[in-house]
């Protein structure tokens, strides 16, 4: 399932790179945080349904 | 090299608010409403939860036959176009589905939420179809059945470019599809990404006869009509094995047309050549069919629209836990056998 790893790199490499800045991708694990950061800053929303990595 | 943060689809999901859901629990099912048996799901969205589309599906090759992070890119560069169109009023609302809450479902709550246990995709899926099997609403060909192969039409995209066409045969190719088209609309509505096709074409009725599609080429829409082939909701369930009951454990292969003949059976019939049987038959007491046996009918039925082989008629016509009779031919001799269908444990 070579597309999954992929996908979790792009976790693990947001977190494991450090000096977060505003630009990262900090992955949210709770929907209705999503939905309010979402209204916060006018982003859209990606939305990852999947078992547990 | 590329870091993800520094690649297409990184950039992309800077511009996103980001969220992985691992359990189903608290999730509204109604309109995040997806074929459970996908690895992976996306949906681009908007705090109105607007859907702008969904990205995965897959089929029986394997989970990723319709994932790629090019085209995941794509899509994602494609949804903040559609949410900035959003923003700006100039895409129209869509009502929301319904809401759906896991625990409308007894049985699951029973056996996961309460247990503690995890409560993955699937499992979402198979105490619907349970609940929908006690309450008489299962539709075995729509609900078993999910996720149509577009295959089956002739169509191969080209994955990394998302619903590019890349080559094209069968009834696509009858229809003036070509090479190089762009799928844009499934059945009259929008599609961006393999899933959003996938999922409509889930939603076609599973007795239509034609699907329409229109394509871009060439900067022009071009519409057409597919014919849809017999059986066209039929897909490998071999994935999806613990979503679809009853349980016989053997596999079989469609008789040709000559080894009807040859054996004098009627050649629209779904006799068929029984090519695997599992151990697990014998120690269920399921049945007692060889490889190389040759199922002749089930209760007495050699015909039905809806199966090609005697293991899809049982699939669709029996309850788990149903007794039927089935005619065979062994070794040039008619027996009769009985077959005794099976619910997994875990369902019972």
């Amino acid at each position: 399932m070579k597309f999954a790893a992929a996908v979790i790199l792009f976790s693990l490499a947001s977190y494991a790179q450090g000096n977060h800045s505003a630009d990262d991708i900090v992955w949210l694990d709770n929907y209705q945080t999503a939905l309010k950061q979402s209204r916060a800053t006018g982003k859209p929303i990606f939305l990852e349904y999947r078992c547990e990595p | 090299m590329l870091s993800p943060l520094e690649s297409p689809l990184g950039k992309q999901l800077r511009n996103y608010a980001c969220v992985r859901i691992t359990r189903m629990d608290n999730v509204d099912i109604g309109l995040f409403e997806y074929d459970r048996n996908n690895t992976l799901y996306f949906f681009l969205m908007n705090a109105d939860e607007q859907i702008y589309m969904r990205y995965g599906g897959r089929d029986g090759r394997s989970p990723d036959s319709y994932l790629n992070l090019d085209s995941l890119a794509l899509a994602a560069a494609k949804g903040l176009e559609l949410h900035r169109q959003y923003l700006g009023g100039a895409l129209a609302k869509t009502a929301r589905p319904k809401p759906i809450s896991p625990l409308d479902y007894p049985m699951l709550v029973e056996r996961t939420i309460k247990a503690h246990a995890c409560v993955e995709c699937h499992l979402i899926g198979d105490y619907q179809n349970l609940h929908r099997e006690k309450d008489g609403t299962l539709d075995k060909l729509v609900h078993l059945f999910r996720s149509p192969d577009i295959r089956s039409l002739g169509i191969e995209l080209d994955v990394p470019k998302g619903l590019v066409v890349k080559e094209v045969s069968g009834p696509a190719q009858s229809a003036g599809m070509r090479a190089g088209d762009r799928i844009a609309t499934w059945e009259g509505d929008t599609v961006w990404t393999f899933a959003d096709l996938q999922h409509r074409y889930d939603k076609v009725p599973r007795t239509a006869k034609t699907v329409r599609v229109t394509v871009e080429r060439d900067g022009a829409m071009k519409e057409l009509t597919a014919a849809l082939p017999v059986l066209w909701w039929r897909t490998d369930t071999r994935y999806r094995q613990s979503s679809i009951e009853p349980r016989s454990y053997f596999e079989d292969r469609v008789l040709t047309a000559e080894e009807k003949a040859k054996l004098g059976l009627r050649a629209d019939g779904f006799a068929s050549f029984v090519k695997y049987v599992s151990s697990m038959a014998q120690s269920v007491g399921a049945h007692d069919l060889k490889v190389g046996d040759i199922i002749v009918s089930v209760d007495g039925k050699d015909r039905d629209e809806n199966a090609d082989t005697a293991s899809l008629y049982i699939v669709l016509h029996k309850t788990p836990g149903d007794l039927a009779t089935m005619e065979v031919l062994r070794d040039g001799k008619r027996i009769s056998m009985p077959l005794k269908t099976i619910r997994m444990s875990f369902r019972k």
